[in-house]
């Protein structure tokens, strides 16, 4: 009776697809951001003038969302202070690992973002 | 032949009521020690807003909805159509806070006088673990109202699972239901909210009385040497103790109902899976925990937080087999008296310090801003807090 009772409560995988396209990606304005859901997860593309940087928008240090400063060029994280760099390294604060990148393709004048392989 | 003695007549031919009335009598005339006073009425005071919690809660639950899409809808719906919806809602509302804070005031009372001592280790014991399961309760329900705070709150507390030495990824996953806080997580907490927990503590509360019930109220006199209490001496349970009990319960109703009016509850906003709110923070009963961990950096820092924020609880637990003195007065026992004025005021004093942290307060005039870590930082001409953080 345990096992299946832990096998049942065990959470389902829900699947969802895991390569977006970013709406509205081609009208985003160079140092501006975006966040969206991809998969269970939320994704922040950021726009630069050489293209597009994808990031997990989750801090390492305890799951709230990252947003981005586009003066200093960083993400801070709301809740603990966190400072990452524009490529998703730690720069202050308590987060123990890097923000997880994510892949980007753009395709014609569409963007996706997928997780890393 | 009257009614009840029909009944009478009718129980008198199938069981023994004698016996069954002598049991009772003896419960509802016993003396207790002659030191039980009005610090006595906590544990009451817990069981009656148990009680009450469930009451309100039964009545939430008619209109209640625990999916993303309904749960803040439902409650806008309890609070502004449902007839009296909103007095119900406050009140299990403050009543979990109330509990909270009740149940921890007889845990301090039971502490400093020495009660906890042999033989009513395991009445201690399973006092801990409804004290626990209050914390449990408070942290399942203040998902329900799916809002903003609650959302972020519930992300930040089930990450800290994550933290947890080899099975930390785990145990996120399971208390979520999945990668991020979402419909699964709202489902597990309110099954766990509203069927399982509500079990677990009336037995827990049920051995919980038993045992008290067993053993009697603690005298304050050393430990193997208590002696009953003499008739003439006692404070008679019925009617002297439960007439203050009465008083109590009065006063209780009456903040109930003056804080769900006064001081309300906010609904919030819907939950945002795709913005954090700045500065969340938790319930103040989480507030110490909350504080404590940010003094906790990096991966390894991480595991010393989660380790610093158990131990109290695991002291607690195991408190009755490591203090093994026989003195049950406070002057007599200046160690256990000192461990137990040094952890109340570090939890007093992290907790302020969370609910300060990221604001501005003045102290004799002058104004200061408030770190995240709690250290105050003079705040010179028009200079302000933090700068927002800039939105998309």
């Amino acid at each position: 009776m345990g096992i299946p009772a832990m096998m049942y409560l065990w959470p389902a995988a829900r699947g969802g697809s895991t390569n977006v396209e970013v709406e509205g990606a081609i009208d985003l304005k160079p140092g501006r951001s975006k966040t969206l859901q991809v998969g269970s997860k939320a994704v922040i593309v950021v726009r630069e003038r050489s293209g597009f940087l994808a990031f997990s928008a989750v801090c390492t240090h305890l799951g709230c969302l990252v947003k981005w400063d586009a003066d200093s060029k960083k993400f801070l994280c709301p809740c603990h202070a966190a400072v990452f760099d524009g490529n998703g390294k730690v720069v202050s604060g308590p987060p123990p690992a890097p923000l997880e990148a994510y892949v980007v393709k753009e395709i014609g004048d569409k963007v996706y973002v997928a997780p890393p392989a | 032949m009257g009614f009840s003695k029909v009944i009478r007549s009718f129980l008198d031919d199938r069981f023994d009521t004698k016996l069954a009335g002598d049991l009772i009598n003896k419960q509802v005339y016993k003396r207790l020690p002659p030191h039980t006073g009005w610090a006595h009425v906590f544990g009451s005071l817990a069981l009656v807003l148990f009680l009450s919690q469930t009451v309100t809660g039964i009545l939430l639950l008619m209109y209640y909805r625990p999916t993303p899409d309904e749960a803040h809808a439902s409650i806008q719906f309890i609070t502004g159509e449902a007839k009296f919806g909103w007095l119900y809602r406050q009140v299990h509302a403050w009543g979990a806070t109330l509990m909270i804070a009740s149940v921890l005031f007889h845990m301090i009372r039971t502490y400093f006088m020495g009660a906890y001592k042999k033989p009513r280790e395991l009445t201690w014991v399973t006092g801990v673990l409804l004290f626990i399961g209050t914390i449990g309760f408070g942290f399942t329900g203040y998902l329900l109202p799916w809002n903003q705070v609650a959302f972020w709150a519930t992300t930040v507390g089930t990450d800290s699972a994550s933290k947890v030495p080899y099975i930390g990824d785990w145990l996120q996953y399971f208390l979520r239901g999945g990668d991020a806080v979402g419909a699964e997580t709202l489902s597990r907490f309110f099954v766990v909210h509203v069927i399982i927990l509500p079990w677990i503590l009336l037995g827990t509360v049920a051995v919980h009385l038993f045992l008290m019930r067993l053993n009697n109220l603690a005298t304050m006199e050393r430990v193997g040497e208590e002696k009953p209490t003499p008739r003439e001496c006692g404070i008679p349970f019925f009617p002297v103790h439960v007439a203050k009990e009465a008083v109590v319960m009065v006063l209780l109703v009456a903040v109930l109902v003056t804080l769900s009016v006064v001081s309300p509850w906010e609904i919030g906003e819907p939950a945002n899976p795709l913005m954090t709110p700045p500065h969340i923070k938790p319930e103040w009963y989480f507030l110490p925990s909350y504080q404590l961990l940010k003094y906790f950096e990096g991966s390894s820092g991480a595991l010393l937080g989660i380790l610093a924020c158990s131990v109290p609880f695991a002291l607690l637990i195991f408190w009755p087999f490591l203090d093994r003195g026989k003195e049950r007065h406070p002057r007599k026992r200046p160690l256990a008296v000192s461990v137990g004025i040094l952890g109340l005021t570090a939890a007093v004093f992290l907790g302020y310090l969370g609910h300060i942290s990221e604001t501005d307060v003045t102290f004799f005039g002058q104004k200061y801003h408030i770190t995240l870590m709690g250290w105050p930082e003079k705040i010179t001409g028009d200079v302000g807090a933090s700068p927002p953080l800039i939105d998309h």
